[in-house]
């Protein structure tokens, strides 16, 4: 029996959509989610510090309500004397080489990342020591209420005295026991990743992850495209989603504002040779004028375009930020009165002078950040009818290390699940630890009661110190206090993402460039054939 | 119609149109603070009376900020052709010291010619840092071979020119041939070479900027106000792209008119 053609060409059409609905699931998932780690995936060197380093494993995890949850340990308990950290570990992780991941592995990575001095400060850590294969001890040479965070946060690396073991190129070619392992990462390009056939826990749901380190206008147009299934981009582009892709917006303790340097500009200089010191955000007065100059609800309005909420302080919200740390902003009046007590004058609605010094800074910002540019130069323009001027200047983040992050206002983000980063940030013992403290601010006071904090019994002692330390009805680092930075505003992450894309629940994003996405990647589900 | 007619025509369009160039340069200073002038009310606002150009996405004037990217692209294109076209002269005069030298330069401009001068203009830019300072010096390490081989092919010319012969046989020195021969006679064509390179340097700075290693993120530069058009192109705001793109067509096609006429004149 003949077929007539019109019955072969709905045969092969039929079969066409056949095949295509029989196909595998969705097995890679493209993602341009930015923050390439500048030093590589090493967890000693800063890797994950903001958690779940994707190629490596923790001790414990966070759980959505930020409580500790098990992860390599199943048990841990502290002593009396809150010196001694005891954890017994897993008996099935592996690395992705498929040896067994020990406790000789969680020593040396605590011991290692101890001399390292990477973001991770474990500088309290004595000795961490394998007892037996599954039991490791962590002392403590002082009590220290946040070395918990260093249990959820520092991934844990292979032995240097195993075969595959830790070496100086790690970061390049991480081996780790966490749910994915590396295949290739072009720098600046992309990086490609694949399931972990050893994992521990349940498998992840795709087999291959493809992150494209892309800057926001390509990330736009690879949307456009449909060339990626998750992408971060900036609040002033969350209106450009394509509409057949969902807007996920992810709340988070992630904020932005400006950081002034403390000191005077007496000729002094970083290790690196970064100039310290700027006179004018040095005074006081200017600081405080331009905390009260700022309308951050118009920040938030235009600059995010609705996405956050106004920041007064660097972890608004959280039960160690002080809740009544709030300013009655803007008030130009009171502005004006403040740097007129102190002697900056005016004349001709010109800018503002003291002592032959005029009150003009920079205020630098790094080039392709488009919502820190948005709040330079609408900042600028908010504080300029006071007589200062911040000029608004766009520096790529090694310039901005090399020369203005001491003598430089700088837009800055910060924002953790955890009080540590305050003490990074405030106490005097980390002025220009990296990126932390870079104003080097020195306040005795406040240093106390960081150091209290740290040596709290429990966690609601440790809080009281922690919002004495932002004000403490004399001084302290927040904006009633020294006024150490403008506080501007606190982010929402804005994601696009393929309509096929479940992600689950999200929990509250800390800062850290995107990758906090992925701290539920376990549960995320392509729910289209 | 007299003969001087033509040339009375093309004088009076170059003054117009230098006017015109003038005008503009000048303009980054009698707005002043405007073109950063954010007006929160009126955001991503079409056309109109109050804002004839329409607004940007910080409620910035597009008209004020249109005039203010030409000012300082005529600026750094004319600062860019000026180096350009000197470093072109240097080279020109350098192949008139002797066969050795001459070859040299040759190579040079060969080699210079033969990578496409987008890329070298994005590596030295980049190696710089970005910024004016950066964006001049790429486009005028750039942009000189082409005029220096113009140049080269005309003083050579010149080299058994019966006077030039004489004036070395009188035993005039090589400094005073360069000076009072060579010179005089190249920079006519070193006018027009710059007017020329003045429009390549004027697109190559806003190409630079558009894609992100050319002027600082905060002024209004043209390749920038391009750059943040396209983003907002698919939601309809077609003025952010049109009249800055157009307001860069129109002095670049002036610049061009400019030269040819000058050309003929001279």
């Amino acid at each position: 029996m003949a077929l007539d053609s019109r019955t072969i060409l709905l045969g092969l059409a039929l079969s066409c959509v056949t095949l295509a609905n029989a196909a595998e699931p969705k097995d890679q998932l493209v993602m341009a989610i930015g923050g390439e780690p500048e030093q590589g995936f090493d967890p000693l060197l800063g890797w994950g510090q903001y958690g779940n380093p994707l190629f490596q494993s923790t001790l414990l995890a966070r759980g959505i309500d930020l409580a500790p949850q098990p992860q390599v340990a199943i048990h841990w308990s502290l002593s009396d004397d809150r010196l001694t950290w005891t954890l017994t570990l897993r008996d099935d992780v592996r690395f992705a080489d498929g040896t067994r991941l020990t406790a000789d592995d969680v020593a040396f990575t605590f011991n290692a990342a101890a001399k390292a001095g990477g973001r991770a400060d474990l500088s309290v850590l004595q000795n961490a020591e394998a007892v037996d294969s599954q039991t490791v001890t962590l002392t403590l040479r002082e009590p220290r209420i946040t070395f918990i965070d260093q249990l959820m946060t520092l991934g844990i690396v292979p032995s240097a005295a195993r075969e595959n073991g830790y070496a100086d190129d790690y970061g390049r070619a991480p081996l780790g026991s966490g749910p994915y392992q590396l295949v290739e990462w072009q720098e600046g390009e992309q990086l490609i990743v694949e399931r972990n056939p050893y994992f521990y826990g349940p498998t992840p749901p795709f087999e291959r992850l493809v992150f494209l380190f892309t800057g926001e206008d390509t990330t736009l147009n690879a949307l456009r495209a449909g060339d990626v299934d998750l992408a971060t981009l900036p609040p002033a582009l969350a209106g450009e989603i394509p509409s057949d892709m969902q807007r996920v917006v992810m709340e988070s303790v992630d904020n932005r504002g400006i950081l002034f340097p403390m000191q005077h500009d007496e000729g002094k200089t970083a290790d690196n040779g970064a100039p310290i010191g700027n006179d004018v955000t040095a005074d006081i007065a200017i600081r405080q004028a331009i905390n009260l100059a700022l309308d951050r609800d118009t920040l938030v309005d235009v600059a995010l375009e609705g996405y956050g909420r106004p920041a007064f302080g660097p972890a608004d919200g959280m039960p160690w930020s002080d809740p009544d740390e709030t300013l009655a902003a803007p008030d130009l009046e009171q502005a004006i009165q403040r740097l007129e007590d102190a002697g900056w004058q005016q004349r001709d609605g010109g800018l503002r002078k003291k002592d032959g010094q005029t009150a003009r800074f920079r205020l630098t910002y790094p080039a392709g950040d488009t919502t820190r540019q948005r709040l330079a130069e609408i900042s600028a323009q908010m504080v300029r009818p006071l007589g200062i001027e911040m000029q608004p200047t766009a520096r790529h983040w090694d310039e901005i290390q090399r020369k203005a992050i001491h003598q430089d206002a700088v837009v800055m983000g910060f924002g953790s699940h955890s009080p540590q980063e305050i003490y990074y940030l405030f106490h005097s013992a980390h002025s220009g630890n990296a990126f932390y403290n870079s104003g080097v601010y020195t306040n005795p006071s406040v240093d106390d009661h960081l150091d209290n904090a740290q040596r709290a019994a429990s966690a609601e002692q440790a809080n009281r110190h922690w919002r004495n330390a932002q004000w403490d009805g004399e001084t302290g680092y927040g904006v009633r206090g020294d006024a150490t930075w403008a506080w501007m505003v606190n982010l929402e992450h804005i994601y696009a993402a393929d309509s096929c894309l479940d992600l689950g629940t999200l929990g509250i994003a800390p800062h850290g460039h995107g990758w906090p996405i992925t701290a539920n990647l376990l549960d995320w589900r392509w729910t289209c054939n | 119609m007299s003969r001087a007619q033509p040339r009375r025509d093309a004088f009076w369009i170059g003054t117009a149109i230098a006017i015109l160039l003038v005008a503009l340069l000048s303009s980054r200073w009698l707005l002043g603070d405007t073109p950063g002038q954010m007006h929160f009310d009126a955001r991503l606002a079409p056309p109109s009376l109050d804002h004839w150009l329409g607004t940007d996405a910080l409620g910035r004037d597009l008209w004020a900020r249109t005039l203010a990217g030409l000012s300082l692209s005529i600026g750094v294109g004319s600062l860019a052709a000026l180096f350009g076209t000197l470093i072109a002269l240097g080279m020109a005069m350098l192949a008139m010291l002797g066969p050795r030298w001459d070859a040299l330069v040759a190579l040079v401009i060969d080699t210079l010619l033969s990578v496409p001068h987008l890329i070298l203009l994005l590596l030295i830019a980049f190696a710089l840092g970005g910024g004016t300072q950066a964006v001049i010096i790429a486009v005028a390490v750039t942009h000189w071979p082409r005029l220096a081989r113009l140049l080269r092919a005309e003083l050579l010319q010149l080299r058994h020119a019966p006077y030039i012969v004489m004036s070395r046989a009188l035993g005039k020195s090589r400094r005073f041939v360069m000076a009072y021969h060579y010179l005089p006679h190249a920079l006519p064509q070193c006018v027009v070479g710059a007017l020329l390179l003045f429009p390549h340097a004027i697109l190559h700075e806003a190409a630079l900027t558009f894609l992100g290693v050319g002027l600082d993120p905060s002024q209004p530069a043209i390749g920038l106000l391009l750059a943040d058009a396209m983003r907002y192109l698919s939601s309809g705001a077609w003025w952010l792209g049109v009249f800055p793109g157009l307001g860069l067509l129109l002095v670049v096609l002036s610049l061009e008119r400019l030269s040819s006429h000058w050309r003929h004149a001279l």
